[in-house]
């Protein structure tokens, strides 16, 4: 059962593959330490590299992700040590971690935090070991029926998990499906949305829709951040970087718990590392907040959320490789980045690529460790890439938006394309939607239309056929549940309060 | 202010509902053994994007700040340095265009005149060599400038 696991190790001990999961994991740090530049942002921007440097998919993808767990790792600095997430993830790091720093004990923070960061990514790895292949075995039973069904599903469970605004998370979502008609309609060859254009004939290239919609636009909302002059105003000082093991174990079962609940909520389509931050806190806030010292500076307010966003980006690769539909927008980034090597993921892979499914599950096993050994003597290195100024970085990443696009299609057309699109994820951001349900949108829509289609070609028109196995079903009720309950439990509630 | 962006926002969307609409309906399709066919999923989608856009119309959401006037001409600043980049890009080579465009970025995020040519100097002397030599990406040589090479 585990053979997946034994190959993959050969796979992701090969030097190439070594050494590509240690060079994601710092460049993730890096990215991940840097406000602005989160997860996405790094993956967008090295994505077209590792596709003309003719890296195999499988070292391409133990690259990628290296990048993903590297930036969960370093986004907990600049929360720290400046009080600004580095990426969604960190949000939660800034409510105790921030406090801690102002009391002099920022490298202590800095050190239990990349503590609980490994364990909670252990966590979920293992779990991500045990649970893919059984959930791959369970997806095999998956007609076009059932997928268009858990689409709807993970629809559903994003516009409530995601986002401050469920309606906008949702137009977002319809936004992002709507610009992946654009093109040939694979099955009558219709031509959608094109204008006449032939550039846009092969659709919105998925390069050039991340790298405008992520990179364009960060650099646009960084002019603003340039004038508010938050951060570059000089850290605190790191004090000892080394964490006791007494604090350690202080925090040994929040750490697991938090691990636990960042893992679970990863699985789930949609919700990204930020939920299982935000999560993982509250309820470790109920559990042990005994003298209401969260949120000024305890270490486990601190270690809850740093466990459970790393948790939660290993957990959001479950769906991903399983079925084909990613967790969270950077897997959705990922997803995109495997069509580019012509590979679906999805509940075959395990059979028929496991040097792929396998590849990635072992790297992360080593990749976790190289973390660990990176972030705990080496924090106050790279605390100092918080000192980079916004001069520098941002010129940087629009040489690197220019060369990894034109390097993929040698044409100005995909250059002005991804500038405008960048305008347009500025504007959306500004008026307070988040890109990752776009990009969700974006990589699931053809699939899901594709299944509808496939479904009801299969029924003859029949739109029965959606709802008529057991999985199916069983999805569309909770997909209407996750939908009416966040709106109806507090009706219900207030009622029942408002009787006694 | 911010409920009129909203409101504003959902009128624009029920547009775009409306276009994406008449659009898929007018898709000729030759012949198709597939009973939705081309025009479902589109039209669908509408429908939805149109009464997701009413609900933000009767009850907008928050927004972000939006930049004030100074601000605002430095965002298009910022977009024309981009544009321009764009436009003499495969022109005027990787090395040339980038140097401008570093500097520009560079003095228009805070740099001094002396640091934004510094950094556009170096960035893009060093990016070549880094992608050109080092990594074998090709980068545009500049039409204009070949002649001279």
């Amino acid at each position: 059962m585990f053979d997946f696991l034994i190959h993959g190790f050969d796979v992701a001990l090969s030097p190439l593959n070594l050494g590509l999961a240690l060079l994601g994991a710092l460049l993730g740090t890096l990215f991940g330490a840097l406000p602005g530049i989160g997860p996405i942002n790094g993956i967008a921007i090295l994505m077209p590299l590792a596709y003309t440097l003719g890296l195999p998919a499988e070292s391409a993808l133990i690259l990628l992700a290296a990048i993903y767990t590297g930036a969960e790792y370093g986004g907990r600095m600049s929360s720290i040590l400046l009080n600004v997430p580095g990426d969604a993830g960190a949000v939660m790091t800034t409510l105790d971690g921030h406090p801690l720093a102002k009391k002099g004990l920022a490298g202590p923070a800095l050190g239990l935090s990349a503590v609980s960061s490994f364990v909670g990514a252990t966590i979920a790895i293992i779990g991500l070991t045990l649970f893919a292949p059984l959930l791959a075995e369970v997806a095999v039973m998956f007609g076009p029926a059932e997928f268009f069904a858990l689409m709807v599903f993970a629809f559903a469970s994003m516009s409530v998990m995601m986002g401050k605004d469920p309606v906008k998370t949702a137009i977002g979502a319809v936004l992002g499906v709507l610009i992946g008609t654009v093109g040939v309609d694979s099955s009558t060859g219709v031509l959608r949305y094109t204008f006449g254009l032939p550039e846009l004939y092969d659709g919105i290239d998925f390069v050039v829709m991340i790298i405008g919609l992520f990179a364009i636009s960060e650099i646009l909302l960084m002019l603003e951040h340039a004038n508010r002059k938050d951060g570059n105003d000089g850290l605190p000082p790191l004090g000892r970087v080394f964490v006791s093991l007494k604090e350690v174990m202080a925090c040994k079962w929040t750490m697991g718990r938090s691990g636990l609940i960042g893992f679970i909520i990863g699985i789930l389509p949609g919700t990204g590392a930020s939920v299982g931050g935000a999560v993982a806190y509250t309820t470790e806030k109920r559990l042990s907040d005994k003298d209401n010292s969260f949120g000024t500076g305890n270490m486990r307010g601190l270690a809850a959320p740093e466990a459970a966003n790393n948790a939660s980006a290993v957990g959001s690769f479950v769906p991903m490789l399983t079925l084909g539909i990613p967790g969270s927008g950077t897997t959705a980034v990922l997803l995109g980045a495997l069509m580019l090597y012509n590979i679906t993921p999805g509940p075959m892979m395990f059979s028929e690529r496991p040097e792929v499914a396998g590849g990635l599950i072992a790297s992360l096993y080593i990749g976790n460790i190289v973390l660990l050994a990176l972030n705990l003597p080496l924090a106050g290195v790279f605390a100092r890439v918080l000192t980079i100024p916004r001069w520098v970085l941002v010129p940087g990443i629009a040489i690197l938006a220019f060369v990894g696009v034109y390097q993929l299609h040698s044409n100005l057309a995909a250059i002005y394309l991804m500038l405008i699109i960048g305008v347009f994820g500025y504007l959306l951001r500004k008026l307070g939607f988040s890109l990752a349900p776009v990009i969700l949108g974006y990589v699931l829509g053809g699939l899901m239309e594709q299944n509808l289609r496939r479904a009801l070609s299969i029924s003859g028109g029949d739109l029965g056929i959606l709802w008529q196995s057991g999985i199916s079903l069983g999805l569309w009720i909770a997909a209407l549940a996750l939908l009416i309950l966040p709106w109806l439990l507090p009706k219900l509630w207030q009622a029942k309060t408002s009787k006694a | 202010m911010r409920l009129a962006a909203d409101r504003l926002l959902g009128i624009v969307l029920i547009g775009l509902a409306a276009f994406v609409a008449v659009q898929a309906i007018n898709l000729e399709v030759p012949f198709s053994y597939d009973p939705v066919g081309p025009r479902a999923f589109p039209l669908g989608l509408a429908i939805l994007l149109a009464a997701l856009a009413s609900v933000l119309i009767v009850k907008p959401g928050t927004n972000e700040a939006w930049p004030g006037r100074q601000l605002t001409l430095k965002l298009l600043l910022v977009l024309a340095t981009l544009l321009v980049y764009a436009l003499l890009y495969t022109n005027l080579g990787f090395i040339i265009t980038s140097m401008l465009a570093v500097a520009s970025l560079s003095r228009i995020f805070g740099a001094s005149w002396g640091k934004a040519l510094l950094t556009g100097g170096l960035m893009a002397v060093v990016s070549y060599f880094l992608f050109a030599h080092a990594l074998g990406i090709s980068l545009p040589s500049g039409y204009w400038v070949e002649p001279f090479l």
